[in-house]
């Protein structure tokens, strides 16, 4: 048997070829970040951005060496997961949406990481990356009382109406409804014209109800997040639940309290259902969607008002980064990249993207371009949403720790009296009576 | 003689005593490690489950965590809790409704496919198909057949000129639809379990019946499922303690609503947990949950008689 004598030079040659047969890194000698070779885990509910952002995750790659993997979810799913993994200080993810009615909870928790490290260090954000251009409004349930930041805003999900079947509300000699008063009118006008439901709406009703709460004169809190008293079983609050749940009964589509966002979404994309007040997000696809059947009558409005005033609904979703997060650096390289302005004019221009958070992006010529739909300027409606929500102050009651709690006691309420179980002044009675018990279970101390 | 004899035998049976005290003590260590293994993945868990349910334990609140200063709090909250007394009696119809459909389906079916038919055979394993789908495949099933834009049968039912109200969101039919989707579902369990019992059942007691001149209907009633009554009993007990265990179904289709018509003592505990992080709450709910599953599961060794001797 031959014995292989082992040299320095044979083993450098063995080192040498075999380092050649490896695959290279992808990135070599093309990063330039100082985290080259990571791998972030991302976390995000199934939202259009985070879709369209996605395209450009290659370039980002290329361009700094990080690797980025994301799981996607339902929005109820992912909330529950993510509630569960921040408060076991798990370390699964670098990257996650701080989803706007958990913000108050997982934000107050100490469960996400302040940004304010990362952008106030000039060795790791440039100026030129500007934080303050960040709409305040959306920017303000982001912060703590201190004002430090612990995500930016991704998605402000600014509510408008809107009506996939104007041309049956021009027909009935009707315009797009401004008042409450004025959606019974219009409802009663079009119900059931051309087989086309006259109101659709997803099933989340603390979100698409409140408006019209607050547009009655009531409040979900006394003073949120100071007081969080409950005002359920207030005369407005009464009023405008019957209302909303009578609105739901008598012209919303078959099975329209089990609608989730995209059936009510399909339900206008067909044309079997007309208005709806959401988000944004939900009322572009009927304009440029190509399944939209209703692309040619579509038309957008502010969301109807009420003796009070009108209170349209805006919740801001933003990218933060997990406290247990062992990459945090890596995880604001991506948040960085992700929400520049360079990104976001891309995602608008390339994408149509309308529930940009940055003002820059939303006063430029090309957000004005890609939000005129069906020839109106809806970015004009969208910037007043936006103006109208000034500080964020109603809709401080969606981001208090104990919303998640209150939300559930409305839903129920409102499921019950569309489903003629009980009457209004009875539902809310009882969810106020709820409400108050899972406030005080939360260690809070309210009183009349 | 004797005392010789009996002197004898002393060191013979302390030595017998002290090799079987040795061989129980060989056979602790051995079973030691699994015991412990077992205690460690069935008991503790329950016990954090109780000592947490003592507790206000929200993890939004550290201070919360380990805090016995009110340990009947949430017991107490339960007492005046309409929503838990509504989740109990809506489990209550729930359990009632499935575990009686489910047990009069499963014996129909397993009657007939006992028959001595070819075709029937073949069918057996097409009426196991609900049985061993994933439960969230079940629920979608359920999902489209309720939800009337994409519903075959609202189809169907619109083509006839039928106007039917969606089911899960109709406060009368939201609770039979989960009981429809549910005895759909698990029907083959008990029809598997009485089948197997039926298979055991003599012969020759039913010629003796036939020769009685008992007909098929009176054999099958006073001869059979008495003869299969241990069998049904425990298909019916396990149907039970499993109806309590409901959620995917109302997680998919209903969420515990409209309203709470839906909503289940599991699913509240649920809600409670993961929804609004008042983990004490929950846990306090479901060591009663845990205490009825026990107290049935005793009731299923009294009456079948498990490890009694024969």
């Amino acid at each position: 048997m031959q014995r292989l004598s082992v040299t320095r030079r044979r083993m450098l040659a063995g080192v040498a070829g075999g380092a050649a047969l490896l695959p290279a890194p992808a990135v070599l000698g093309k990063a330039t970040s100082k985290y080259a070779g990571t791998t972030i885990r991302g976390a995000a509910f199934s939202l259009p951005f985070h879709q369209y952002l996605s395209t450009y995750f290659p370039e980002f790659e290329k361009e700094t060496g990080i690797k980025v993997a994301f799981d996607i979810e339902a929005f109820p799913i992912y909330n529950q997961r993510m509630d569960l993994e921040l408060s076991t200080g798990g370390s699964s993810y670098d990257v996650i949406i701080v989803t706007f009615i958990y913000q108050g909870k997982w934000i107050g928790a100490g469960w996400v990481t302040d940004l304010d490290e990362f952008t106030k260090d000039p060795n790791v954000t440039p100026a030129s990356w500007d934080p303050v251009d960040f709409v305040p409004g959306v920017e303000a349930s982001m912060r703590d009382a201190k004002g430090h930041t612990y995500a930016y805003g991704v998605e402000a999900g600014a509510m408008l109406l809107y009506a996939g079947r104007a041309d049956l509300i021009d027909r009935a000699g009707l315009a797009l409804p401004t008042t409450m008063d004025e959606v019974l009118k219009v409802c009663a006008a079009v119900h059931g014209k051309a087989g086309v439901a006259a109101w659709t709406a997803d099933k989340l009703h603390h979100w698409n109800w409140p408006p019209y709460l607050e547009a009655s004169g009531g409040r979900v809190f006394r003073d949120a997040p100071k007081d969080l008293m409950p005002l359920l079983d207030t005369p407005p609050a009464v009023a405008s639940a019957a209302w909303y749940a009578g609105l739901l009964k008598t012209y919303g589509p078959p099975g329209v309290l089990s609608f989730t966002d995209d059936q009510a979404l399909h339900s206008q994309l067909s044309g079997r259902a007309n208005m709806r007040t959401n988000s944004i997000t939900w009322g572009l696809p009927l304009a440029k969607d190509p399944s939209s059947t209703v692309a040619k009558t579509v038309r957008y409005g502010m969301v109807p008002g009420g003796p009070a005033g009108d209170f349209p609904g805006v919740a801001c979703h933003g990218f933060g980064i997990p406290k247990g997060s062992k990459k945090k650096g890596a995880a604001w390289e991506f948040i960085k990249w992700a929400l520049s302005k360079e990104m976001l004019l891309r995602v608008v221009k390339e994408h149509g993207y309308p529930s940009v958070c940055r003002r820059s992006v939303i006063e430029s010529e090309v957000f004005k371009e890609t939000l005129t739909l069906n020839g109106q300027d809806v970015a004009a409606l969208y910037l007043k949403v936006l103006d109208q929500l000034g500080d964020g102050a109603y809709m401080r009651y969606r981001t208090v720790p104990v919303f998640p709690a209150v939300g559930d006691k409305i839903n129920r309420a409102i499921d019950a009296i569309a489903t003629g179980q009980q009457t209004a002044p009875v539902a809310m009675k009882e969810a106020e009576a709820q409400a108050i018990e899972a406030i005080r279970m939360g260690g809070y101390k309210i009183g009349r | 003689m004797s005392l010789a004899v009996a002197a004898a035998a002393r060191p013979r049976a302390a030595k017998r005593e002290r090799l079987a005290r040795q061989r129980r003590r060989f056979l602790v260590w051995c079973l030691a490690p699994t015991l412990g293994v077992l205690m460690a993945v069935t008991l503790l868990p329950i016990l954090y489950l109780v000592a947490t349910s003592f507790t206000p334990l929200d993890p939004t609140n550290p201070a919360t965590a380990w805090n016995f200063s009110r340990p009947l709090l949430n017991y107490r909250l339960m007492l005046s809790d309409g929503r838990f007394g509504n989740s109990l009696w809506v489990q209550a119809k729930l359990s009632f409704w499935t575990v009686g459909l489910q047990m009069l389906i499963g014996i129909g079916f397993a009657l007939l496919l006992n028959l001595r038919s070819g075709m029937l055979k073949a069918l057996r394993t097409l009426f196991l198909v609900p049985m061993v789908l994933p439960p969230i495949v079940v629920g979608i099933i359920w999902k489209v057949l309720y939800t009337p834009d994409i519903s075959p049968a609202f189809w169907a039912f619109k083509a006839l000129g039928w106007k039917v109200a969606t089911p899960i969101t109709s406060a009368t039919w939201a609770l039979p639809s989960i009981i429809l989707a549910d005895t759909w579902e698990w029907f083959p369990l008990t029809m598997l379990m009485v089948l197997a019992a039926l298979q055991t059942v003599p012969e020759e007691i039913l010629d003796a019946a036939r020769v009685d001149g008992a007909r098929i209907w009176q054999a099958t009633l006073y001869v059979v499922l008495p003869y299969v009554r241990g069998t049904l009993m425990v298909a019916g007990l396990f149907r039970l303690i499993d109806s309590i265990k409901a959620f995917p179904l109302i997680y998919l289709l209903t969420d515990g609503g409209p309203g709470s018509v839906t909503e289940v003592t599991n699913y509240y505990a649920f809600e409670q947990a993961f929804n609004f992080s008042y983990v004490g709450y929950a846990s306090a709910i479901t060591v009663v949950l845990v205490t009825v599953s026990l107290a049935l599961s005793w009731l299923i060794v009294r009456l079948t008689g498990w490890g009694a001797d024969e």
